[in-house]
């Protein structure tokens, strides 16, 4: 039998982590440094060398996924293309006026991002169309081809077109668009009308930029990629991982890069959804925590929550959502992540009032932890797991870096207990406390906040420090389940293979529900199924391979906030729309606990396709069995790790995962490769069929 | 036995409490009917322990800062004796608690076992409260009678049962019912997210302990803010700054006036000499003036020190009964919100004495209030309210803010399409204007207009704008920012409008708002000519307010800097305008040299 391979591989800043997955089940896994100046170099060397190890070659590798943050870092690095934008007369500044919303009260010292497009490349043409769609002041097409001029005699890289009005009739954008593919046939177009056919210029605008200025960034990395695997004789397909969690084309994501700017944390969350179907685990919420950050998301009842917009570079969350501003504004669909800084590295202080904190400042990789002796003198997060006994007091995992334990000890001693007037094991956990409890926001602005109660779901943690905090975190919550997945720090590569080709596509369509004309209703949705069709035929994907579903979003007439409910499939008549207005009451009534009454006139306000791409049975068809081929290490002693004022000092077991095929009690160490698991007194720790850790209380 | 000294268990509170106070904010923002909410944020939640002293308060508007502490206090005052589980407070009366009718404040008490334990309170501006004028917030009104529904304390749900009575009241007399009562559902629901959120802490620490904690909490942000004003300099310093007039008195102008006193741990500030209250409706309550002084002092406090009652014991606010900033009645309040902006803007001028490299100059003054209402041909009401600043005044480091909110109300602008979707109005215009910023070694923010055409047969229109014969003031050698100014029909009859109107308007009709462009820092001759060849190239600046300004020469055919004549150009300036000593403030063009050049 022949083993295809399936490759996951995940670009972070420090490290490109590759994962193959065979037909059979087989893993291998590689950690390598990211080439910062060519991302694509790692992953064809990362390869190369998998290939070296195992006697595997290019032919056997049957597809290949890619998370990458190629086009986030050129937003966040301003190192896009020089952009031109064509907007209409009286509107030049929307992109950056923006909405005149702060991220942060009282900060005198804010600073608005720098706009992507600069003013004197921002180009107005005299025209209009009104709300309805009708064409008041027609566009004059002297006027656009002196407009595209200018900024072609500017040696602009790319183009966006946003005019007023152009999601309920594009005319004028398409015009503007012939004549920019007809001047310069090679340049890069994003035009508002196919990037976001949406009511609200200044996402519409933002967005259809955003697009334009990542476009040729992304061309030039595909095409390096494409050519390096090329000429490492791996011919197979490259699908990208998009923000919302599906995989599009290499092709697609030239065309609209946009999709896949958070490609990054997205694999990780799928890998999650896929375990949660295969498990039928009606829901989950994942909680990812490396060195800096921690992020949490849902998954209910097999499906990834998605949020209808997000800022990139938006940072991370200041306590509160609500404070909207920083970064620039991308209205795509994307996996709804919450934020926070807080990870391994985050320093522990003590404020003017005399209250312990965490972050948001860290030690970074350098210094680092005062563990890591590499001159770090402040306390963090990860030296307060080291006093705890809850890190391997003498290695990393893997045994890469040596950790001096009684460093970290003393400045704890030092900074953090003597201050508090508190023994250090109480102030180291008091120390983990707290930075769980920030962490805890996290994952309340995705449960709590949208009406969902965490004890309904089970924890799915991973990242390299996840596994640490799993345990408690959940305690608080008052859930009682977590799972860890094999590999836990390679989770986001490994999550890659799970996911399946999806296509988002929406448009505004306000229409009250009660007086809206089907026929109008049922067009418009057909039209988008059909482009969501035509997408899927050219990537191969046709009749029970090509998925289509439904969605809208509504909201009560009158409000300014909607909620996306599925809509069935069939054809839309009366009783679909009396189905929609009752599921969104019943949403409303779930997320905000009440509604309106039923005679409350509801109001579509967009319509949304997805198509999806399904092979192999769906969940990208992965083997629920698989088997590392990485040995595990020898099993540690012993050691002594504390658990709060209760418990004290506990001589806890150190275990390998598969140790675990015995279901055992905490408390309990797991140390693994890429990261240590704490299962706390009171809970019993087990290992299902597919190799995840199930901790139970 | 409550263990109330433990620092961690006291941490995890800390955070808890603050999270239900925002989740409470999110409930209101993602539920609420309002734009005026939603986009502009005019609304705060909080959380108070049983006496109803504030412990958190969720982070949406500085201009909120001082408003729940004050309704509680009405609240105890009317029913402390006489409160059950299940009931609901509401009210709005300025002269008992309240800010303005639009802000109607909803406080549910919270119990535990039949033991009162906390107050979950929200306060939301409405989009109309009834009265003479659609939107409820004309300036020129000149009696409290005028300006709406005026709601006294009362219960709106007694022991779980809704009033009734209270609830037909509202509803006949405002124009938007639906609108109202959905804004009030979603005050509603943000108090029962509190309350079950607040049950779950009692069950986890117990009740001593969750009272304990409480109090902590607020000596907590005590702590902080005397930490961080102990930081501060001892002295006094006192600032003036003047509305233009009160759009009922036209071209009396209302003086600001302001004495911050630093002593120790403790700011002082006081109000005393600023003009009596005015016949228009811009008279502040006490509790928006002391809101105007936290924003302002906070801002030059370092971030992170938590909103509640510890910050207010550390900050004193003083301002006489019966002045422009604590109104008495009859004083109509609606448009009070221009006096807010101004008196934070005042107090900043007074930190700017205070501490010269942390402060910027003038902004644009706050935000300007339009409102268009009338009724459609079949007798169904329409109201747009539409708030908008967005030029900051220039920092001792860096060039102020275009197209940013004030800091006293962080909201959006509406969505110009969203706009036209929904009321009979077309935006002709939202973009920056040049040559209005104030000069200076950095910029004042670039100010922006807004034209707005009218679609239907008839309508009244309401503005409420200010900085026209009262510039925001440049610092430090900075020059003031240009006027704002209102026109009728700019592409026709072009008619100068005054600052602050009302007036019916007709289909087809253009009104034009600029704002007032913001002031400027430092002296302008020390800017980096690049600096000021990019805002030229941007058409930010015309090449010839460039030269009188600033003395650089720009060649707009290679766009570079005639370094030679740009060196001549500062010369002059520098010789003409005689400076023996920098000026510390400027109101108007100091340097007649320059405008001769032009």
């Amino acid at each position: 039998m022949t083993v295809n391979y399936r490759v996951g591989v995940d670009i972070g800043g420090t490290f490109t982590d590759i994962v193959l997955l065979g037909s059979d089940g087989t893993i291998h896994t590689k950690k390598i440094s990211s080439s910062v100046d060519n991302y694509a170099r790692a992953i064809v060397e990362g390869l190369t060398e998998v290939f070296a190890e195992t006697g595997l070659s290019g032919a056997d590798i049957e597809e290949i996924r890619h998370g990458t943050t190629v086009a986030s870092n050129a937003i966040l690095e301003h190192k896009g293309a020089r952009t031109g934008l064509i907007t209409t007369a009286g509107f030049r500044d929307v992109l950056e006026i923006r909405t005149l919303r702060m991220p942060r009260l009282y900060d005198i010292a804010w600073e608005k991002p720098e706009p992507l497009v600069e003013r004197r490349l921002r180009r107005v043409v005299d025209e209009r169309i009104a709300a309805s769609g009708a064409v008041e002041r027609a566009l004059d097409p002297a006027d656009a081809e002196a407009q595209v001029d200018a900024l072609l005699a500017e040696k602009v890289e790319a183009i966006a077109v946003c005019l007023l009005h152009s999601y309920a009739n594009p005319a004028h954008e398409q015009m503007i668009a012939e004549i920019v593919r007809r001047k310069a046939p090679d340049l890069p177009v994003s035009i508002s009308f196919e990037v976001l056919p949406e009511i609200k210029e200044y996402e519409r605008t933002s967005t259809t930029v955003i697009n334009a200025y990542v476009m040729p960034i992304v061309a030039r990395y595909l095409r390096a990629l494409r050519g390096g695997l090329d000429r490492a004789d791996v011919p197979a397909r490259l699908l990208l991982m998009q923000s919302n969690g599906g995989l599009m084309t290499s092709e697609a994501a030239t065309e609209k890069p946009m999709n896949i700017i958070e490609s990054g944390p997205a694999g990780g969350v799928v890998g999650a959804q896929a375990l949660a179907r295969s498990k039928n685990l009606p829901g989950i919420i994942t909680f990812d925590m490396g060195g800096t950050t921690a992020k949490a998301a849902t998954v209910e009842n097999g499906q990834v929550t998605r949020a209808s917009e997000y800022s990139v570079g938006g940072g991370i969350m200041i306590g509160s959502r609500l404070l909207t501003g920083a970064g620039y504004l991308l209205k795509v669909p994307a996996i709804d992540l919450a934020e926070v800084g807080a990870g391994g590295g985050s320093l522990v202080w003590i404020d003017a009032g005399g209250s312990l904190q965490i972050g948001p400042e860290s030690a970074g990789s350098t210094p680092g932890p005062v563990c890591y002796d590499k001159g770090g003198e402040a306390p963090t997060v990860t030296d307060a797991n080291i006093v705890l006994g809850y890190i391997n007091p003498g290695y990393l995992v893997g045994g890469a870096v040596k950790l001096n334990a009684d460093k970290a000890r003393a400045a704890f001693e030092e900074k953090v207990a003597k201050p508090l007037g508190i023994e250090v094991a109480r102030a180291a956990h008091g120390a983990h406390l707290i930075a769980a409890s920030n962490m805890i926001r996290a994952i309340r602005s995705v449960s709590t906040e949208r009406g969902r109660d965490p004890r309904d779901f089970s924890l799915f943690a991973f990242g390299g420090n996840g596994p640490l905090f799993a345990c408690g975190m959940a305690e608080s919550l008052g859930m009682t389940r977590v799972v860890i997945p094999p590999s836990p720090g390679l989770f986001s590569a490994f999550g890659l293979l799970y996911a399946d080709v999806e296509h988002h596509y929406s448009r505004t369509f306000r229409r009250l529900t009660r007086k809206a004309d089907l026929d109008e209703v049922n067009r418009a949705w057909d039209a988008l199924a059909t482009q969501a069709r035509d997408q899927l035929a050219a990537e191969g994907f046709t009749g029970a391979d090509a998925k289509i579903v439904r969605s809208a979003a509504l909201h009560y007439h009158g409000q300014s906030f909607d909620l996306t409910v599925p809509v069935p499939d069939g054809p839309v008549d009366d009783a679909m729309l009396r189905h929609l207005e009752e599921a969104y009451g019943q949403e409303h009534e779930r997320t905000y606990g009440h509604r309106a009454g039923t005679d409350e006139p509801v109001e579509l306000v967009s319509i949304q396709v997805v198509g999806l791409g399904i092979r192999l049975g769906g969940g990208g068809g992965v083997p629920e069995r698989v088997r590392p081929t990485r040995p595990e290490p020898d099993a540690p002693p012993p050691r002594p790790a504390y658990f709060g004022p209760q418990t004290g000092w506990i001589e806890t077991r150190v275990v390998r995962r598969s140790d675990l095929a015995e279901p055992a009690a905490g408390p309990l160490i797991v140390e693994e490769y890429d990261a240590t698991c704490v299962v706390l007194p009171g809970w019993r720790a087990s290992l299902d069929a597919a190799k995840n850790i199930i901790i139970e209380r | 036995m409550a263990e109330s000294r433990d620092p961690i268990a006291f941490e995890l509170f800390k955070n808890a409490i603050f999270s239900i106070a925002d989740e409470m904010a999110l409930t209101v923002f993602r539920t609420t009917y309002s734009g005026v909410l939603k986009d502009n944020m005019d609304y705060s939640t909080g959380f108070a322990d049983a006496n109803g002293k504030l412990v958190a308060q969720g982070l949406t508007l500085p201009g909120h800062l001082g408003s729940i502490p004050t309704a509680m206090e009405s609240i105890m005052r009317h029913f402390a004796h006489d409160m059950r589980e299940g009931d609901v407070f509401i009210m709005n009366d300025p002269f008992d608690g309240g800010m303005h009718l639009p802000d109607i404040f909803v406080f549910k008490p919270l119990y535990h076992e039949g033991r009162r334990m906390a107050f979950a309170a929200t306060v939301c501006h409405h989009t109309d409260v009834g009265g003479r004028v659609a939107g409820s917030n004309a300036s020129d009104s000149t009696e409290i009678y005028a300006e709406g529904l005026r709601i006294p304390p009362l219960r709106f749900y007694d022991a779980g049962k809704r009033n009734e009575t209270v609830v037909a009241f509202i509803e006949k007399n405002v124009r938007l019912p639906v609108q109202v009562f959905g804004d009030l559902r979603a005050q509603l629901a943000a108090c029962h997210i509190a309350e079950k959120q607040f049950a779950e802490l009692v069950a986890r620490y117990g009740p001593d302990q969750v009272e304990a904690y409480m109090v902590e909490t607020v000596d907590y942000a005590e702590r902080l803010t005397r930490a961080a004003l102990s930081k501060l300099p001892d002295g006094q310093w006192s600032f003036e700054d003047w509305i233009d007039d009160d759009g009922v008195d036209y071209g009396k102008p209302i003086r600001l006036f302001v004495t911050l006193t630093k002593k120790g741990d403790h700011m002082l500030v006081d109000w005393t000499g600023t003009s009596p209250q005015v016949k228009g409706a811009i008279n502040n309550t006490l509790s928006f003036t002391k809101a105007a002084a936290y924003t302002g002092v906070r801002s030059v406090l370092p971030a992170g020190i938590p909103n509640n009652e510890g910050v207010f014991r550390a900050i004193e606010v003083v301002c006489p009964p019966g002045t422009v900033g604590n109104g008495v009645l009859p004083a109509a309040c609606a448009a009070r919100g221009l006096t807010g902006f101004r008196m934070t803007d005042c107090v900043f001028g007074a930190l700017a004495m205070m501490l010269p490299d942390k402060v910027y100059a003038a902004g644009d003054g706050g935000n300007t209030g339009i409102s268009i209402g009338g009724y459609y041909s079949n007798r169904k009401p329409f109201i747009y309210v539409d708030f908008t600043c967005g030029a900051w005044g220039a920092r001792p480091w860096a060039d102020g803010l275009d197209g940013n909110s004030h800091m006293f109300a962080n909201m959006a602008s509406h969505s110009i399409e969203v706009t036209e979707a929904e009321h009979p109005i077309q935006l002709l215009a939202y973009e920056f204007v040049a040559d209005k910023a104030g000069a200076g070694k950095f910029r004042g923010g670039v100010p922006f207009r807004r034209d707005y055409r009218f679609l239907e047969e008839e309508g009244v229109l309401q503005v409420r704008s200010d900085r026209r014969t009262h510039r925001p003031f440049g610092l430090y050698g900075g020059s003031p920012g240009q006027p704002s100014e209102n026109y009728l029909n700019p592409d026709g009859a072009n008619e100068t409008l005054p600052s602050k109107l009302t007036m019916t308007i007709r289909k087809g009709d253009v009104f034009r708002h600029v704002l007032a462009g913001a002031g400027g820092w430092g002296d302008p001759l020390e800017r980096d000519p690049a600096q000021v060849l990019k805002d030229v190239r941007n058409e930010l600046l015309s090449p010839a307010k460039a030269r009188a300004d600033y003395g650089v020469i720009v060649d707009t055919r290679t766009w570079t800097v005639d370094a030679g004549a740009s060196e001549l150009a500062r010369a002059e300036i520098r010789r003409s305008r005689g400076w023996t000593t920098t000026p510390v403030v400027q109101w108007t063009d100091a340097a007649p040299a320059a405008q001769a050049a032009e």
